[in-house]
């Protein structure tokens, strides 16, 4: 136990239960600068449960108890972390923290079964989880929010089991159980009432996949407002179908505009659309950093940070962009210090397909306990186009663009190109001898590549290793069976021995 | 009753993807494209010239490759067609087109296409963005996308001719066609139908599966026949049903249902007769194609289209067909790992039982059903338990 990566055994602090036997100790600079970040997570969750709102959201929705588990996330997504990595990690992650929960302040303040405050009730645009809000840029005096992010996407993450009630409400109600966890938890919560009923009006959309948007359908009558579906092509690849996402858009505009009774502001719009290009660039620098032997953004540090600023921010926020540079600048002095993530990085990996929502700390594990560093994942590879901040009509091509290529939707829609063909150049691009292939269960855009996968993965003789997982049921594939298939990759086919063997087998079904 | 004179012919037809009639017309130097979802306008893929087969794995035993490739977690219907492909079934097609409608159906194409298991020299497959919405923002979409994706490439390729007047042809035929299959149909509205819902089957989904033009004189002979056709005096059903839910391209499985005592009066399903069966009214003032695509708009009842009105239009569709078939129930089936129809199934189960009042059996079956025991055990149950409702109501109407 000390200052330096790797100094103790990070599996013996697993104690089979819900929490862990105790706090790392990472030398004292660091333990300092962790509890100090630790307190300070306990201090936004304090500050926030204290209002009466809050309080009230929390025992009228059963998804809120998940974020009894904030600081244990913390704990899992910076284990084993030291330096850098532990800064860069808090960094961004606490941000994440802090727009959720300011998100839920809204909406318990604007639910009509809690806050009641209607004139917010008036101002608020509901979206579907997986969908950018970038389109809310133009619209200054109203608000975005998502009911589904709080309930089930960040819930799955805090807590391995939060959503899996509403999965099985959903299968109750006669939905099969192989369809993807995501959408069944959504319609699982709609089914409960579990959603707030707020919002002037509601915007879905054709996300990720045939099961996401079809879940969609029926939650929309549960939310009894006014809701328009975004259709964006799938085959967004093509040239001939940027005009008609465009339109779509364009529709979706005129649908808001026509509920609530406000403008689309132009300025405004390319006000946040010049700072998100600028989150872009910033991004685009990690992944410079990415290619060298020295990477610094990477791993949950990079997904789960990605996912609020490309998402969830989409240009709104100034605050993303603060967290942006002060990552770039904490990156770039530790790469030209030459400061190592592990140890001892014995491969480079791509995760690719979709993450366990359950186990965000996967790519951790993988680096702690086998060398492997998860230089970047599928869902951070998604547009480093700039968006058009002058010419109306481009910029709107330049949005429809991106609702095209959110986040798991670029990939698992496509085609082929997106699918597979990329990974093999991202794969040349950031110099991996390994890519970690989710088997998602439920995602059958991704799984009716299987094989094509094997074969091109044979060809260019990168190790390709399947990790199966379920989303969000992790009855269906655990944690420790993801990590099995590691194991006995790592063992029977590279035969190597692990940096850490106190992580190659322990209990943690039990944990949050 | 007396069997139907052309049903053997069509029922050893539908025994094989490359069938006799789809030689004869690749003989007669025609282009046999492969379809893959009703998302693509028949008529486009009919144009003079060319000919369309709707991609089926009759006689399907295993599909280990199928899953190889594509996981045992896709639709069976999408690993059987590739491992039908992959066993060099579909050697005789010229091209593929494809809507990317359903992610899984999508890969099977993608599959088919790198792997490349049509070795023709100018095979090529072709995938267009089929709108999800029935807006006029999607119309022009559509529009655009078989335009691009679907006429050019053929006229590229194989110089069909691609011009309105060589589109309003294939939709006169197409409407011939579709005149006769629904001539034929409405004698399931009789009491005691003189077709059973297994026959209409064969011949509706012989439609998909030939040269259109070379069915026409069985059709005609069929519709013909069917006049003086005698039902059997005890009808050889105990309750009407209609069958809804994706996609049955074995006609088997309605047999096994009427073998269980539920006539199929109505088909709902993708390769029935609604409402890809209806007849497609063209007017001057505007192009073909443009009509075209609205009719294939308006028709959609695949779940896929996600706007509300089209959500509830599903539901009002089938029940309207409960209502002028006079089924007693519906029969709402899928084959497995479908997300569209996981998630439509269960929601109009409730919907079709608690707002309609309509009795519903709702199952999710394999690609190969035909022999299924329990399938049949479920049919039969459901069968029963419409008999007890009708017995109970007769008591309570009785006094």
């Amino acid at each position: 136990m000390g200052k330096q990566m790797g100094s103790e055994p990070l599996g013996w602090f697993y104690s089979g239960k819900k929490a862990k036997k105790r706090r790392e100790w990472r030398g004292f600079k660091d333990t300092w600068y962790d509890y100090t970040r630790w307190l300070y997570i306990w201090k936004t969750l304090i500050c926030f449960m204290i209002k009466p709102n809050n309080l009230r959201g929390f025992f009228r929705y059963r998804w809120m108890l998940n974020y009894l588990a904030v600081p244990d996330f913390f704990d899992r997504h910076t284990e084993g972390m030291r330096g850098t990595q532990l800064r860069i990690a808090h960094t961004g992650l606490e941000l994440i923290v802090v727009d959720v929960c300011e998100m839920l302040r809204k909406i318990f303040r604007a639910d009509p079964r809690i806050g009641n405050d209607r004139k917010l009730n008036s101002k608020i645009v509901l979206f579907d989880e997986n969908m950018m809000s970038t389109l809310m840029a133009g619209f200054p005096n109203l608000i975005w929010l998502s009911a589904e992010v709080p309930s089930v996407y960040s819930s799955s993450m805090m807590n391995q089991e939060g959503v899996t009630h509403y999965i099985e409400k959903t299968t109750e109600y006669g939905v099969p159980g192989d369809v993807c966890p995501m959408p069944a938890a959504e319609l699982g919560v709609a089914l409960a009432e579990d959603f707030p009923l707020i919002g002037k009006c509601a915007v879905q959309c054709n996300t990720t996949c045939d099961g996401s948007l079809m879940g969609n359908g029926i939650e929309a009558e549960s939310f009894k407002i006014p809701t328009f579906q975004l259709a964006v092509p799938i085959r967004h690849t093509q040239e001939s179908v940027q005009e008609y996402g465009a339109d779509e858009l364009r529709d979706c505009i005129a649908f808001i505009e026509e509920q609530t009774g406000e403008k689309f502001d132009w300025d405004n719009f390319f006000r946040c659309m010049e700072r998100f290009n600028q989150e872009t660039e910033q991004m685009l620098e990690w992944f410079e950093i990415s290619k060298t032997d020295y990477p610094q953004v990477i791993g949950v540090s990079l997904a789960l940070y990605r996912y609020g600023v490309y998402q969830a921010a989409g240009g709104r926020n100034p605050e993303f962009l603060n967290r942006d540079r002060k990552i770039t600048e904490l990156a770039m002095k530790a790469y030209q210090n030459k400061e190592l993530t592990i140890p001892q990085p014995r491969h480079r990996c791509i995760t690719w397909g979709v993450q366990a929502a359950y186990y965000t700390a996967f790519p951790i594990w993988l680096q702690n306990c086998w060398g492997i560093v998860p230089i970047t994942d599928m869902l951070s590879l998604v547009s480093t186009q700039m968006v058009n901040t002058e010419d109306q009509n481009q910029a709107m091509l330049d949005l429809a663009y991106l609702y095209e290529n959110m986040i798991m939707r670029n990939r698992s829609n496509g085609g082929y190109e997106m699918g597979v063909e990329a990974l093999w150049r991202y794969c040349e691009m950031f110099r991996v001898d390994m890519v970690i292939m989710y088997a998602h269960m439920g995602c059958k855009a991704m799984n009716g590549y299987h094989g094509l996968f094997e074969e091109e993965a044979r060809k260019r003789g990168i190790h390709f290793i399947w990790v199966n997982h379920n989303l969000m049921k992790p009855d269906d594939a655990s944690r420790k069976d993801m990590r099995t298939e590691v194991n006995r990759y790592m063992r029977t086919v590279l035969r190597e021995e692990p940096l850490d063997p106190s992580l190659e087998d322990f209990e943690d079904g039990k944990a949050f | 009753m007396k069997d139907l004179k052309h049903l053997y012919y069509l029922e050893k037809l539908l025994q094989e993807a490359n069938n006799e009639l789809v030689r004869e017309a690749s003989a007669e130097g025609r282009i046999a494209i492969g379809g893959v979802c009703a998302q693509i306008p028949e008529p486009l893929l009919n144009l003079p010239g060319c000919f369309q087969v709707r991609l089926r794995a009759p006689r399907t035993g295993s599909v280990e490759m199928g899953t190889y490739y594509m996981s045992s977690l896709l639709c069976e219907c999408c690993r059987a067609i590739l491992e039908r492909a992959l066993e060099g079934g579909y050697q005789f097609l010229d091209c593929i087109v494809a809507p990317d409608a359903c992610a899984q159906m999508n890969r099977c194409v993608e599959n088919i296409e790198h792997l490349k298991l049509c070795e023709k020299d100018k095979f090529f497959v072709t995938y267009a963005d089929v709108p999800m919405k029935s807006t006029g923002t999607a119309l022009k979409h559509y529009v655009k996308q078989m335009q691009v994706h679907v006429l050019e490439p053929l006229r590229e390729h194989y110089d069909i001719d691609v011009s309105d007047a060589a589109i309003r042809k294939a939709v006169a035929l197409q409407n011939e066609v579709s005149r006769l299959i629904m001539e034929i149909g409405e004698y399931r509205k009789e009491a005691n139908p003189r077709i059973t819902g297994y026959e209409f089957a064969v011949l509706c989904l012989s439609t998909y599966c030939c040269p259109q033009d070379k069915l026409l004189e069985i059709l005609r002979e069929t519709a013909e026949e069917l006049k003086s056709r005698e039902p059997d005096r005890k009808p050889a059903f105990r309750v009407r049903v209609v069958l809804a839910g994706s996609e049955i391209d074995d006609p088997e499985l309605i047999r096994l249902m009427e073998e269980a005592g539920a006539l199929v009066v109505a088909d709902r399903y993708c390769l029935g007769s609604f409402p890809n069966r209806g007849e497609i009214l063209l007017t001057d003032e505007e192009d073909a194609l443009t009509q075209v695509c609205r009719t294939y708009i308006q028709w959609g009842q695949c779940p896929r289209f996600m706007n509300t009105e089209k959500l509830v239009e599903r539901q009002t569709y089938i029940e309207r067909l409960v209502k002028e078939y006079q089924a007693d129930g519906i029969i709402l089936q899928q084959l497995k790992f479908c997300d569209y129809w996981g998630y439509e199934r269960a929601h109009m189960t409730h919907v079709m039982r608690e707002d309609y009042g309509i009795p519903v059996l709702s199952v999710d079956r394999p690609y190969v059903a035909g022999n299924s025991g329990q399938l049949r055990t479920r049919v039969q149950a459901f069968v029963e338990s419409i008999e007890i409702k009708k017995l109970a109501a007769g008591d309570r109407k009785h006094g």
